[in-house]
């Protein structure tokens, strides 16, 4: 029975449809094509009232600001503020990182979204003989608080939020720790500081495995710990961000994207309510990172979806009451994956409507891919066009104006309802074998993932997915109407930085402090207590990490 | 190469850099195409690269680098091939590499580079060609 309209309506709707689409509707040639979304969701040729004539829209749908927060967040939405301008920058030394972040924030960027190095990432310091080759390749380059310090230097962090992409856990421990050490040095208090970290163990265990990672369930403790010293002492900062996004550019459909996160935010709340915390004390800070791929409609579903599900699982599951604490709240990054080396300024448009799906989906930030990226890290021009790209969508397209703009449309309605069922039965899934922790540990999401990569990749070749200027429209390419950003010196000034730290140091000091934080790992404290404190006697990064590998021992992921 | 013998390719992402979506697809689909893939996994030194090619005794070494570091880690390659006198194995690879790098990477001994956007019959066809000779 329809709480939306009149059942003999919906019915003469039906099969007024029904004769259409026998009658009227012709296919040429008498044979359809496959219609489906990017992700495999069959598609209609036309969707009416029929197809959402069983949603109760009070229930399923709501008003902005409101449960179940479908249609969005927040009451006003981009009519009261728009969503965050939020570039991803970071190469090379911090003195430079700390130039491009001053440049950015000058031409209008409204927060920091600063991304590490490999190195960095996988707890290493430059000079490592594991790391040389990779030092400040892929973001920035942070060996001591010495590094942070240069990183942030002039920019006011008491004021502009700033998004740290530590990734895995072992990064975002000490990093984290360096970036909260660093405020308190500059004398700013931990509760005025706002920001995002990371800090997903996914990232660790499966989405960008890389030598000498720790074993899952250690990299999961570590990203609680952070989680719980931030509710304690950091209540403005988001100390998690489920990096959907990352698993989307491994492979994941955008069913596996959302399920993924949500399963992983469900084991982060298990573990902090078994800590002790109340879930309201946490929830509402517990932030989501999610991508925007090529299928427009899709993508505008998937948000909407999320927040349905994000919500009925905090409150049923959870019991949560502070509102906040049932909104899921995400930033967006363009697809990284969906842009092509072949004739590079075709990805201005590409990441553009990309990121006109984010904001029609209700992202709280939203970053635009450079157009360079499928060739090199991106270069001023490149980064500056972006931003202009997301500036014009803010202030020009006026899609700003009204909120949720596709909802009640019959097509993103039902595909919305699509995106969540397929999302609801692989969270079954996953809770049928023990949650995320167990699926990673036994290589169940990798292999999910592997397989979707590889299917997209066989869609490509066989023609069965267009890709402009790749497997279409390809061209003899002459010079790239571009230059090409090179990476600066990094090793050699990160080698003479720490030589001298070393020197300078209290050696005493620094050994005490990672005996404090093997101390901890053995009595199962929380970690990230004692890191803030270990990196204000200037114990690199690869010190620390190096300790929590010799506690933890590493572990060796299944490949697929 | 021996007639007759399945192509034994190694397969490796050197480095600190986990975009590994590309090589896994890759060595997918070399497995597909019937040879016999060994993926080096975690083991991603040069050194550690090298020395499982000769032990595993393959026809050829494909490397996926998308760090931006391919003009530091293949030239080591090369050079600790050449050291422990297995110059005939194949290096081929993939990944992020600007066209202007690409003739520089070859004349030091890289057989072939596939950049990103490379169909993975390119690669197959390519192996195929090389490897009978």
């Amino acid at each position: 029975m329809s709480r939306l309209f009149d059942n003999s309506v919906i019915e003469e709707i039906d099969r007024e449809k029904n004769r259409w689409h026998k009658q009227v509707y012709q296919p040429a040639e008498g044979v359809e094509k496959v219609f489906e979304t990017l992700s495999g969701i069959p598609v209609e040729p036309l969707y009416t009232p029929a197809d959402t004539a069983g949603m109760d829209y009070l229930n399923d749908l709501g008003f902005p600001g409101e449960e179940p927060y479908v249609r969005g967040v927040h009451p006003t939405m981009y009519r009261g503020r728009t969503w965050t301008l939020r570039q991803l920058a970071g190469f090379g030394p911090p003195e430079e990182t700390n130039m491009r972040y001053k440049f950015l924030l000058k031409e209008g960027a409204t927060g920091i979204n600063g991304v590490f190095d490999y190195p960095t990432l996988r707890g290493f310091d430059s000079t490592d003989p594991f790391a040389r080759a990779d030092a400040g390749r892929g973001g920035v380059a942070i060996d001591t608080i010495e590094d942070m310090r240069i990183l942030f230097d002039g920019i006011s962090i008491d004021k502009i939020s700033s998004s740290l992409v530590t990734c895995q856990p072992i990064c975002n421990i000490t990093v984290q720790s360096m970036y909260f050490a660093n405020a308190q040095m500059r004398n700013v208090p931990l509760d005025k500081l706002t920001g995002t970290s990371q800090n997903d163990f996914l990232m660790e265990t499966v989405i960008t495995v890389a030598p000498e990672i720790l074993p899952p369930k250690f990299s999961f403790k570590l990203s609680c710990d952070a989680i719980e010293y931030c509710t304690k002492h950091v209540p403005r900062w988001n100390p998690i961000s489920f990096a959907g996004y990352n698993y989307r550019e491994a492979g994941c459909s955008a069913a596996q994207e959302v399920a993924f996160v949500i399963a992983n935010a469900t084991a982060c709340s298990e573990e902090l309510i078994r800590r002790g915390l109340d879930v309201d004390s946490f929830a509402p800070r517990l932030s989501f990172f999610l991508s925007a791929h090529s299928d427009f409609f899709e993508e505008i579903a998937k948000y909407r979806a999320a927040r349905r599900i994000w919500f009925r699982i905090m409150k049923e599951r959870f019991g949560a009451k502070d509102p906040r604490s049932l909104r899921l709240r995400f930033h967006v990054q363009t697809a990284g994956v969906a842009l092509t080396a072949q004739q590079p300024l075709n990805n201005i448009s590409r990441a553009a409507y990309h990121a006109l799906s984010a904001v029609l989906g209700g992202a709280q930030s939203v970053h635009i891919d450079g157009y360079d990226e499928a060739l090199c890290t991106p270069t001023e021009l490149s980064s500056l066009t972006a931003l202009r790209t997301n500036q014009i969508l803010q202030l020009e397209t006026r899609v700003t104006h009204t909120i949720d703009p596709l909802g009640g449309s019959y097509f993103v309605e039902t595909l919305t309802n699509k995106v969540e069922e397929e999302t609801l039965r692989l969270l079954d899934e996953i809770d049928g074998m023990g949650g995320i922790v167990k699926a990673g540990e036994t290589g169940w999401i990798h292999k999910e993932i592997s397989n979707s990569a590889y299917e997209y990749q066989q869609a490509i070749e066989s023609g069965k997915m267009p890709i402009v200027g790749v497997n279409c429209y390809q061209m003899e390419e002459k010079e790239l109407p571009m230059e090409l950003f090179e990476v600066p010196e990094t090793l050699q000034i990160q080698e003479q930085k720490l030589k001298k730290i070393r020197n300078e140091r209290n050696g005493a000091q620094v050994q005490d402090a990672l005996d404090a934080v093997a101390q901890c790992c053995e009595k199962d404290g929380n970690l990230m207590e004692v890191i803030v404190e270990a990196v204000k006697t200037r114990a690199t990064q690869g010190e620390i990490s190096g300790a929590l590998r010799s506690s933890y021992g590493t572990w060796e992921p299944p490949l697929f | 190469m021996s007639k007759g013998r399945k192509k034994r390719i190694l397969i490796a992402k050197p480095g600190l850099d986990g975009h590994d979506r590309g090589v896994k697809v890759v060595a997918r689909a070399l497995r597909n195409a019937g040879m016999e893939v060994i993926y080096a996994g975690l083991h991603q030194t040069p050194l550690q690269i090298v020395n499982a090619a000769i032990d595993e005794d393959v026809d050829a070494i494909g490397l996926s680098i998308l760090s931006g570091a391919h003009n530091t880690i293949f030239p080591k390659i090369i050079a600790l091939l050449k050291d422990r006198g297995a110059s005939d194995i194949l290096v081929f690879g993939g990944g992020t590499i600007p066209k202007k790098d690409l003739e520089k990477l070859k004349s030091l001994g890289i057989g072939e580079i596939f950049t990103t956007g490379t169909d993975t019959h390119a690669i197959i066809d390519y192996l195929d060609r090389t490897l009978e000779r």
